[in-house]
């Protein structure tokens, strides 16, 4: 099937993927945005209010702006790969009836997953620019790209454990626990600089900081990330992607007869 | 009818792979990441290969298991073929399993928008066909309900609508059309007809062999996985109709071939079928004479009686006759055996297969003793259907006008 028409079939899958979360509950589409909402209400009272952090230098952000900067995208992220990693697996009834190309199948969820929380990051950054709390809404004229940038991290992971899961059910398993500590050693709720020196080679390595700086630098002037840390993203990035691309091109053939 | 070829396979294989343990699925895993083509699997269709030019219709038949299903999935692209290629030129419209593709909880018309976009109909190609697509499926309000509320009549027609909007090149279709109500059913055949005669290409599966020779004009016989025949439809279907009522008879009565059991009063020695022109065949054309010839022998000399029948290959009796009846008996050898002849003249029997049956009874034509059975083919390429051609005469009928295409008359 041609690239175009699987496009249209993955959003498709995207459109529906949407209606499923949102649009059968209450809230309706207002929960796409009021969950990650939410999430960043309690991360500001645990920190904010409890450990009473904040964001180190003179004219630096409030912690508020400084989470959601990283946070947005980072759930964007995290949500595809749970989502994405059992997209194969959960179509099995589809794959085998219909011809349906499993491409659309598996960027469906990472699709859905960026345009929900990317509208709901360009609403808050919007909101809070409003508010006077330091945010720079021009920003989001890279935050926005970048986030595309993220998407095809995404997707190249998602290809590669979507595809892994079918033989190894395992990994959709240990995946939360997974992002959890993903996200824990990413600076998404600190930044490299609140880290002790020791980890900093260790943080830069991780694909995620040069994300994070990127977008704090576009959105709130935080001084640009590393070049090693920028070098290290495009590492991860090109890996992720060769990796995805190979293994799902060679096993997608075989997928239908191990589901 | 042009000779453009539309689907062509040569040497298609399907097997699945045999996995059992966990450890089984990594094994797999590592073998196919490696580059190794195929792990151990078991093969589900074997060898297959066939080709279908644009306005033929192609039948396949087969037992449940035979791989038929199969087939039409690596032919529609649902499946790909663990071995050989397939080649599929045009749009290809399959309806293959009851709702396959649809999800339940959403409504009419949300399947078909998704279904649609499978298919590779653009937004503005649905936008267009979307009417046309309801008014076929006349299902009423129930377009904007979630197909689980759904009959499985509903379902069918909704799946037969949307490929009949794709106007496809190509039809692909297993037996799911049976379960529409008469007037559906009725449409569904109008159209498929009407599809036929302005150049349509039709796949079918289907275990009713009067579908397949009214709608097929090729046949393809599966047999675990392999091709057993193909060719022209009739004569497929009277192979596979033969096969099967051998297979029914092979499991009912024990009917003695061969050797003699000693010690009986009277017994069949020989059997031998003949056509009209040479004494010993298996094989006669239908309207030919069939001979049938035996030989008895008696334990004490008396003359036995013989009963001569036709039965259709499972068993079911078609004609007997004893020689009693016609007052005859048999002629004594110069062995001191007994030999009988009977001659069918124009046997009336349709194409397929049956036995023939020779009984020996003693004189009084009461008691059986012996019964010896050999296998009869009548081959011929007629259309009627049943198991004897009787004579007939159409009255207040008129010669059909038109040429009608292919096979299809009204249903």
């Amino acid at each position: 099937m041609a690239l175009s028409s699987t496009l249209q079939v993955a959003l498709h899958f995207a459109r529906r993927d949407f209606h499923n979360r949102y649009l059968g509950s209450f809230s309706g589409g207002l929960w796409a945005l009021l969950q990650p909402l939410l999430q960043l209400a309690v991360y500001a009272f645990v920190f904010v209010q409890i450990f009473r952090q904040r964001v180190p230098g003179a004219d630096a952000p409030g912690y508020v702006p400084f989470l959601v900067a990283a946070m947005w995208p980072w759930t964007a992220f995290a949500e595809s790969l749970q989502r994405g990693s059992v997209a194969i697996q959960e179509h099995a009834g589809l794959i085998g009836k219909v011809p349906v190309p499993r491409l659309a199948l598996v960027a469906a969820p990472v699709i859905a997953s960026f345009s929900v929380h990317g509208m709901g990051y360009a609403v808050i950054v919007l909101l809070l620019s409003l508010l006077g709390s330091g945010v720079d809404p021009l920003g989001l004229l890279v935050a926005l790209p970048m986030m595309l940038v993220l998407m095809a991290f995404a997707l190249g992971l998602v290809l590669l454990l979507s595809t892994l899961q079918v033989f190894v059910r395992d990994i959709a398993s240990a995946l939360p626990q997974l992002l959890m500590l993903w996200m824990f050693l990413s600076p998404v709720m600190y930044s490299r600089e609140m880290a002790p020196e020791r980890f900093r080679a260790l943080i830069d390595a991780n694909p995620m900081s040069a994300f994070a700086g990127i977008f704090r630098w576009a959105l709130l002037h935080q001084p640009a990330p590393q070049t090693a840390a920028l070098a290290w993203a495009s590492l991860w990035l090109a890996a992720a992607v060769a990796s995805g691309v190979f293994v799902f091109r060679r096993l997608q053939r075989h997928v239908e007869d191990f589901l | 009818m042009s000779t453009e070829i539309l689907v062509e396979a040569t040497g298609l294989g399907k097997s699945y792979p045999r996995v059992f343990r966990r450890s089984d699925r990594l094994r797999a895993l590592l073998r196919l990441l490696w580059g190794h083509r195929t792990v151990d699997a078991e093969p589900v269709l074997r060898d297959v290969d066939l080709v279908v030019c644009r306005g033929q219709s192609l039948g396949l038949i087969g037992e449940n298991g035979a791989g038929k299903s199969t087939l039409l999935k690596l032919l529609s692209g649902v499946l790909t073929p663990t071995r050989g290629r397939v080649v599929v030129r045009g749009r290809v419209g399959a309806l293959l399993e009851l709702g396959a593709g649809f999800h339940p909880e959403y409504t009419g018309r949300e399947n078909i928008a998704l279904a649609a976009a499978l298919a590779g109909m653009t937004a503005a190609e649905l936008a267009e066909r979307l009417a046309q697509i309801i008014e076929f499926a006349d299902i009423g309000r129930y377009i904007d309900e979630p197909i689980k509320h759904y009959s499985s009549g509903m379902v069918v027609r909704l799946g037969f609508a949307l490929v009949a909007a794709q106007r496809p090149d190509l039809l692909i279709t297993d037996e799911v059309l049976a379960v529409g109500d008469e007037s559906f059913q009725k449409k569904c055949i109008r159209w498929m007809e009407d599809y036929l005669a302005t150049g349509g290409t039709l796949i079918l599966v289907s275990h009713s062999m009067y579908h397949i020779q009214k709608l097929c004009s090729r046949a393809l016989w599966l047999r675990e996985g392999a091709v057993e025949a193909a060719g022209e439809a009739g004569a497929v279907c009277q192979a596979y109709l033969a096969y099967h009522e051998r297979k029914q008879a092979a499991d009912s009565q024990p009917v003695r071939r061969g050797a003699a059991p000693a010690g009986l009063e009277f017994h069949v020695i020989s059997l031998r079928l003949g056509n009209g022109q040479t004494g010993q065949s298996s094989s006669v054309a239908q309207g030919d004479d069939l001979r049938v010839q035996a030989e008895l022998h008696s334990r004490d000399g008396r003359v036995p009686g013989v009963h001569v029948s036709i039965v259709r290959a499972d068993g079911t009796p078609i004609f007997g006759i004893n020689s009693d009846m016609d007052g005859v008996q048999p002629r004594r050898s110069e062995a001191g055996d007994f030999a009988i002849g009977l001659r069918f003249r124009r046997l009336p029997l349709l194409p397929g297969s049956y036995n023939v049956r020779v009984h020996a009874l003693d004189p009084e034509g009461l008691r059986l003793f012996d019964t010896v059975e050999a296998p009869l083919t009548v081959a011929g390429r007629g259309r009627e259907l049943g198991m004897i051609s009787l004579d007939h005469v159409w009255e207040d009928a008129l010669p059909v006008q038109q040429p009608l295409p292919q096979q299809g008359a009204a249903a």
